[in-house]
């Protein structure tokens, strides 16, 4: 059990985004089919599809690399990743219209509105949800795994 | 082999291999400390851990509008 610990960190690493993903495509789905939101799923699906679940497996193989050498706790280094992720994830979403930037506030997928006093909040709210996906689930699995 | 090689061979051995100094078993039941290290593994969260949980499921039931952009970042 001791080849290829780098591919073992990054299917760990993938798995919560996997597991989200299905979520999301379903809530999309049933806020335009259902409830007629006029959401661009297209649009919307690019950045969870093919960007969060690279970066988290990345960041899992950065962690399986360095954590002898910084002896980072995991929890910690997965709550360093909304850092990277949110710029990236509202660089994209402005860019394919999936974010507008208003005066008052940003409106996600045309639909979700959030003020500017809300903003840290939900930044560190995500933070900490990071931290316990880390440290727990992640965790958990590279565990499992025989990597961590 | 004889019955001659055996103990010969036995005696050669019990040569080679060193003697046990002392008491053969640990002085004190090590069960104990085997219990105590597999509880400690399924030890429960820290307090932190719930009061950070607490936060993200409040900040979510406060404002849904955010759930769908958590979703998205996950």
């Amino acid at each position: 059990m001791n080849t290829h610990p780098y591919l073992r960190a990054y299917m760990a690493g993938i798995f919560v985004p996997t597991l989200v993903l299905p979520l999301l495509l379903t809530v999309f789905i049933v806020a335009r089919i259902v409830m007629h939101v006029p959401t661009p799923i297209e649009q919307v699906m690019i950045f969870p599809m093919a960007v969060v679940p690279s970066l988290f497996g990345l960041w899992n193989m950065l962690w399986l690399g360095s954590h002898l050498r910084t002896r980072a706790p995991i929890g910690l280094h997965g709550a360093v990743l909304p850092l990277l992720m949110a710029p990236i994830g509202a660089l994209v979403a402005t860019s394919l219209g999936v974010l507008d930037i208003g005066a008052r506030g940003v409106v996600w997928f045309h639909a979700c509105s959030i003020s500017y006093a809300l903003i840290v909040p939900c930044f560190l709210a995500a933070t900490a949800a990071y931290y316990l996906v880390w440290k727990y689930i992640i965790g958990f699995l590279n565990g499992v795994l025989g990597i961590a | 082999m004889n019955g001659h090689d055996e103990e010969r061979l036995k005696r050669l051995l019990q040569d080679a291999l060193p003697a046990v100094e002392g008491e053969p078993e640990p002085g004190r039941d090590l069960w104990p400390a085997v219990l105590k290290r597999m509880d400690a593994g399924l030890a429960m969260p820290p307090w932190f851990d719930w009061a950070l949980l607490g936060g993200v499921v409040g900040l979510a039931a406060l404002f849904p509008a955010a759930i769908p952009v958590f979703l998205y970042y996950l």
